[in-house]
C-alpha cells in the first residue's frame, strides 16, 4: 500500500510530462498550473506516504514491493521500490522544492517561448529523481540516473538560441557522462561478484564478506566516480557553474537542491558497502574536503551571483561527502535537507533579483536592492545566515552535525580543514549579500527599474526562508517525537543504530564563532569601505586573485587535455582512412583487378591449339592428383 | 595368349601419340585425323576389357560400337565445317585462325 | 602361338603408322597412315575373337570416315603437294611432353592395377549373339539415339557444307 501510494509520486508527474510535452502548447496558459497540480499532489501524497511509514509501529522497516521484469535463461531481474527513511526523507525534500519552484516559475518564465516545454521537463524531473530515490536495484537507478541527466541537458539548454548555453548543457552532459561510465562498470562489476542487481542484496554480500576486498574497493570507487561526476566534485565541478546559462528555477531544482545531491544519495544508500571496502571511505572524504575548500576559493571571486551560488553548492555538497566520508549518514542527509531548502531559497531569490532588474546578474551592476525588493531581500538574508551556519538556523544544525561527525579522524585534520572552509563559506556568503543588497548601487538605470517581484515568486521565497529558518530543530528528540517520529532526525536516520542527539557545546560554539569571523571580515572588507580595500588586495596580489578569478585554470587545462586527445586521435584515423581504406581498400583493389586483367589477358591467345594445350594440361594434373591421393 | 595389360599398354601408346598430334598439328583436318586415332584407341581399350574381364554383358564391346558410331557422326561434321573454315580464308592453317584474341 | 607373334607383329604396326600420322610431313600420306593403323587395329579385334566389332571398325572407319577425309582433302586442294607451310605446330615440344606425362601415367596405372576377373589371362569368344542381345535389349534406347545422332550430324554437315550463292 505505501509502495503503491510511492509509485504514484512518480507516475503522476511522468504522467503530466507526456500531456504537457504533447499537448502543452494547445492548453489554456499553456498547462502551468497543470505542472503545479502534478508536483502539489505528488506533495500531498509524501505527507500520506509519510504518515502511513510512521503509523506502522513495528519499527522503521523497509517497505519493498517488486515485479519481475527479465528472466532469460540464467538471468532473472526484478525491479521495484524500496522505502525507507532515507528513501522518505529524500521525498521530502524532492516535492517540497518541486513544487516551490513550479510554483515560482509561474511568475520567473513568463512570457518566454517554449513555456509548456519547461514545465514539461520539470515534471520528467521530478518523476525521474522521485524514481531514482526509490528504486530497489542499481539498474533502475541508473535509468533514473540518466535521465536526470537529460533533464539537466535539456533544461539547461533551454535558451539554445545562446551559444553559450548549448555549449553549458553539452559540458554538463559530457562531464557527467565521464563518471557514469565509472558507475557503470561499478555496477557491472558488483553484479558479477554478487550476482544481483538488488541494493540490499550487494549490502549483504558485502557485508558477508563475499566480495574480495581489492575488487570490492575498485568496484566501489568506480561507483564514487559516477557520484562525484553528477554531485560536481573535483575534478568535475566544471560543469555546474557553467550549467547556470539554464534559467534560474532550473539551477534551483536541479543544481542545487535536487540532482546533484544524487551522488550523496547513492553514496548514502551504498554506505554499508563503502564501509566493508576499506579506504574508500577516506577517499571519499579527501575528495569531499578539496572541493569544499577549492570551490570556496573560487566564490570569493566570482562577480556573477548565480555563480557564486553554484560554487557555494558544489563546497557544500563537498561537506556532505565529508560527513558520509566520516561514517555519519544520518549528518549527511541533514545537511542535504537543510541544504536544500536554503540554496532552493538562494537561487529562487537571485531569481528574484534577475527578473527584476531585467536579467542582470553582475554584482558590478547590483547594490542596494533591499530597499528596492523587501521580501526578496529579507528572505535572501535567511538564506544567507543559514548558509553561514549562524544559530538558530537550519544550516548551522547540519553544519555542526558534520563538524561532530569529522572528529573522527585522527589528528582532527579533517576538522580544522573543514572549519576553515566554513570560515571561507561564511565570508563569501556575506559578500554576496552586501554587494546586491546593501550599499550603494552600482547601476543608476538597473537601479532605477528595479520592483518587487509578484507573488507567484514571492510566496516561494517566504515558504522557503520559514522552512530554512527551522527545519534545523528537527535534529531535537522532543520536536521529532512531537510530530510523531521516532525521534530526532538522527533517530529516524541512522546507518546501524540510532543516536539520540546531544549538543556538544564546545563545537557549537566553536562553529557559531568560525561563522561569525566569516561575516565579520567579509563586512569589514566591503561595507565600510565598498570595493576599495578589496580591490586593493586584488591589486596587491594579482597571481592569486587570478588564480581565484580563473577557478584555478581547471576549464583550460581540460579543454587542453581534450583538444590534444581528440585531435591526435582524429589525425590517426584520418590517416588510416585516408592510406589504409581509401588509398589500399578501394583504389588498391581496383588497381590490382586492372593489372592483374592486364596480365591475364594474354592467355586468351586465340589459338586452339594453345586451348587444346591446357585441358590437356589439365587432365594430366588430374590424373597426377589422382594417382597421388590414391597412394 | 597375350596378357590384358599389353592391351592396355599399346591403347595408351595410340592414345597418346593421338593427343601428340591434337596438340602439336597445324592443319585442321590432320588435328581430325589424331583424335580419330584417340577413338581408335579408347575403342580398342574398351573391347580388351570386355573380352578378358566381362565376357558375360560385353558391354566394353557395345561401348565400341557406340564409340565408332558417333565417332562418324562427327568426322562429317567437323569436316564440313573445316571446308566452310578453308573456303572462307583459303587456309586450314589453325595457327592463323586466331581472330578472337586480346 | 602363333596368335602372340601375330599380335606383335600387328601392335608395332599399329604403333609405327600412329607416328606417320602425326609426324608426316604429307597430308595425304598422314591420311594414308591413318588407314593403316584403323586396320591394324580391326585386326586386333579379330585376335581378340569379336569378328563384328572388326567387321564394323574395317567397314566405318575404313570405308566411310577415311574417305570422308580423303574427298575433303580432294576437293579443297589441301591434298595438294607442294604446299609452303610446315604441318607441325611451334607447340611441338611442350605437346610431347604432355602427351609424354600421361603416357607415363597411364601406363603406371595399367601395369600396376589388379584387375578383377581376370581369370586366365586370355581372352574369351564374344559371340555374336551377346552382343546383339545387348544391343537391342538393354542399350535400345542409346542405340535409337545414336541413329538419331547420325542423322542430325549429317543434316547438320550438308547444311554447313553447302555452297551459298556467290561464293
Amino acid at each position: 500500500m505505501i509502495t503503491e501510494q510511492a509509485w504514484l509520486l512518480a507516475a503522476i508527474p511522468a504522467g503530466m510530462f507526456l500531456l504537457l510535452a504533447f499537448a502543452g502548447r494547445y492548453l489554456p496558459r499553456q498547462g502551468d498550473f497543470l505542472g503545479v497540480a502534478a508536483t502539489g499532489t505528488s506533495f500531498v501524497l509524501f505527507f500520506i506516504v509519510l504518515a502511513n511509514f510512521l503509523g506502522h509501529r513495528e519499527g522503521l522497516g523497509p517497505w519493498v514491493n517488486d515485479i519481475k521484469w527479465s528472466d532469460v535463461g540464467a538471468f532473472h531481474l526484478r525491479m521495484g521500490i524500496y522505502i525507507d527513511p532515507l528513501t522518505i526523507v529524500m521525498f521530502g525534500v524532492v516535492t517540497t522544492v518541486a513544487l516551490m519552484v513550479n510554483i515560482f516559475s509561474m511568475g520567473y518564465m513568463k512570457g518566454e517561448p517554449r513555456y509548456f516545454w519547461f514545465f514539461a521537463v520539470l515534471q520528467l524531473f521530478a518523476a525521474s529523481m522521485l524514481m531514482l530515490v526509490m528504486a530497489d536495484n542499481l539498474l533502475l537507478l541508473y535509468v533514473s540516473w540518466e535521465l536526470v541527466g537529460l533533464c539537466s541537458f535539456l533544461l539547461v539548454g533551454f535558451y539554445w538560441e545562446k551559444r553559450s548555453a548549448t555549449e553549458a548543457a553539452k559540458k554538463a552532459f559530457v562531464t557527467t557522462r565521464v563518471g557514469d561510465v565509472g558507475l557503470l562498470i561499478g555496477i557491472i562489476l558488483l553484479y558479477k561478484a554478487t550476482g544481483t542487481f538488488n541494493i540490499q542484496g550487494i549490502i549483504e554480500s558485502a557485508k558477508a564478506g563475499e566480495i574480495g576486498h581489492t575488487y570490492l574497493f575498485v568496484s566501489m570507487l568506480l561507483v564514487f566516480l559516477g557520484c562525484m561526476g553528477k554531485s560536481a566534485q573535483v575534478p568535475f565541478h566544471v560543469w555546474l557553474p557553467d550549467a547556470m546559462e539554464g534559467p534560474t528555477p532550473v539551477s534551483a531544482l536541479i543544481h542545487a537542491a535536487t540532482m546533484v545531491v544524487a551522488g550523496v544519495y547513492l553514496t548514502a544508500r551504498l554506505l554499508p558497502v563503502f564501509e566493508v571496502a576499506d579506504g574508500t571511505l577516506l577517499v571519499v572524504t579527501i575528495v569531499g574536503l578539496v572541493t569544499a575548500l577549492l570551490t570556496g576559493f573560487m566564490a570569493l571571486a566570482q562577480t556573477d551571483i548565480k555563480k557564486v551560488l553554484a560554487y557555494s553548492t558544489v563546497g557544500q555538497l563537498g561537506f556532505m561527502f565529508v560527513a558520509l566520508g566520516s561514517g555519519h549518514r544520518d549528518a549527511a542527509l541533514f545537511h542535504l535537507m537543510t541544504h536544500a531548502f536554503f540554496k532552493a531559497l538562494l537561487f529562487l531569490g537571485s531569481g528574484s533579483v534577475i527578473h527584476a532588474t531585467h536579467h542582470n546578474q553582475e554584482m558590478g551592476k547590483l547594490g542596494g536592492l533591499w530597499k528596492k525588493m523587501p521580501v526578496t531581500g529579507t528572505t535572501f538574508f535567511v538564506g544567507c545566515l543559514a548558509l553561514a551556519g549562524v544559530a538558530p538556523l537550519a544550516g548551522f544544525w547540519s553544519k555542526d552535525e558534520i563538524l561532530h561527525g569529522s572528529q573522527k579522524w585522527e589528528g582532527g585534520w579533517v576538522l580544522v580543514l573543514l572549519g576553515f572552509a566554513a570560515i571561507v563559506t561564511a565570508f563569501y556568503t556575506t559578500r554576496l549579500f552586501i554587494r546586491t543588497f546593501m550599499g550603494k548601487p552600482q547601476d543608476e538605470h538597473v537601479y532605477e527599474h528595479t520592483h518587487e517581484s509578484g507573488l507567484f515568486m514571492t510566496l516561494p521565497l517566504v515558504f522557503l526562508a520559514v522552512l530554512a529558518a527551522v527545519s534545523g530543530l528537527l535534529i531535537f528528540n522532543g520536536v521529532g517525537e512531537a510530530l510523531q517520529f521516532p525521534g530526532g532526525f538522527t533517530e529516524f536516520v541512522f546507518l546501524e543504530e540510532p543516536e539520540r542527539y546531544h549538543i556538544d557545546w564546545a563545537l557549537a560554539g566553536g562553529s557559531v564563532a568560525l561563522a561569525v569571523i566569516g561575516i565579520y571580515s567579509a563586512a569589514w572588507f566591503y561595507w565600510r569601505g565598498s570595493l576599495v580595500r578589496s580591490t586593493r588586495l586584488a591589486e596587491q596580489n594579482p597571481g592569486l586573485y587570478d588564480m581565484l578569478k580563473n577557478k584555478f585554470y581547471f576549464d583550460e587545462l581540460y579543454q587542453q587535455g581534450i583538444d590534444r586527445a581528440v585531435l591526435g586521435f582524429s589525425y590517426v584515423v584520418s590517416w588510416f582512412d585516408r592510406y589504409v581504406v581509401n588509398d589500399t581498400g578501394v583504389d588498391g583493389t581496383a588497381q590490382v583487378t586492372g593489372y592483374s586483367g592486364s596480365i591475364l589477358k594474354y592467355l586468351q591467345t586465340g589459338r586452339v591449339p594453345n586451348y587444346a594445350m591446357a585441358i590437356a594440361l589439365g587432365v594430366l594434373g588430374l590424373a597426377i592428383a589422382g594417382l597421388v591421393l590414391r597412394g | 595368349m597375350v596378357p590384358l595389360e599389353n592391351y592396355l599398354v599399346l591403347s595408351a601408346i595410340v592414345f597418346c601419340l593421338g593427343v601428340y598430334g591434337v596438340l602439336s598439328r597445324r592443319n585442321a583436318v590432320l588435328i581430325l585425323m589424331s583424335v580419330e586415332l584417340m577413338l581408335n584407341a579408347v575403342s580398342l581399350n574398351f573391347v580388351a576389357f570386355a573380352a578378358y574381364l566381362d565376357p558375360n554383358r560385353v558391354t566394353g564391346a557395345i561401348f565400341a560400337v557406340f564409340v565408332i558410331t558417333v565417332a562418324a557422326a562427327e568426322v562429317g561434321l567437323a569436316l564440313a565445317i573445316v571446308i566452310r573454315l578453308f573456303r572462307h580464308r583459303s587456309s586450314a592453317n589453325v595457327d592463323e585462325a586466331a581472330t578472337l584474341k586480346w | 602361338m602363333a596368335t602372340e607373334v601375330l599380335w606383335w607383329i600387328f601392335a608395332a604396326a599399329i604403333v609405327g603408322t600412329s607416328l606417320g600420322v602425326v609426324a608426316s610431313r604429307s597430308i595425304i600420306h598422314a591420311a594414308i597412315f591413318l588407314i593403316l593403323s584403323l586396320a591394324g587395329v580391326g585386326a586386333l579385334y579379330v585376335i581378340l575373337m569379336v569378328e563384328f566389332l572388326a567387321l564394323v571398325q574395317f567397314l566405318i572407319y575404313g570405308g566411310a570416315v577415311t574417305v570422308l577425309i580423303l574427298l575433303a582433302l580432294m576437293l579443297t586442294r589441301m591434298g595438294a603437294s607442294g604446299l609452303p607451310e610446315k604441318l607441325t605446330g611451334s607447340q611441338a615440344p611442350f605437346a610431347a611432353l604432355a602427351s609424354g606425362g600421361l603416357l607415363a601415367v597411364l601406363i603406371g596405372v595399367a601395369v600396376s592395377t589388379h584387375w578383377p576377373g581376370d581369370v586366365d589371362n586370355s581372352p574369351s569368344d564374344i559371340p555374336i549373339e551377346t552382343i546383339s542381345d545387348q544391343l537391342f535389349k538393354l542399350y535400345g534406347a542409346p542405340f535409337v539415339i545414336a541413329s538419331a545422332v547420325l542423322l542430325v550430324a549429317l543434316i547438320g554437315a550438308i547444311i554447313l557444307a553447302r555452297q551459298e550463292e556467290g561464293e
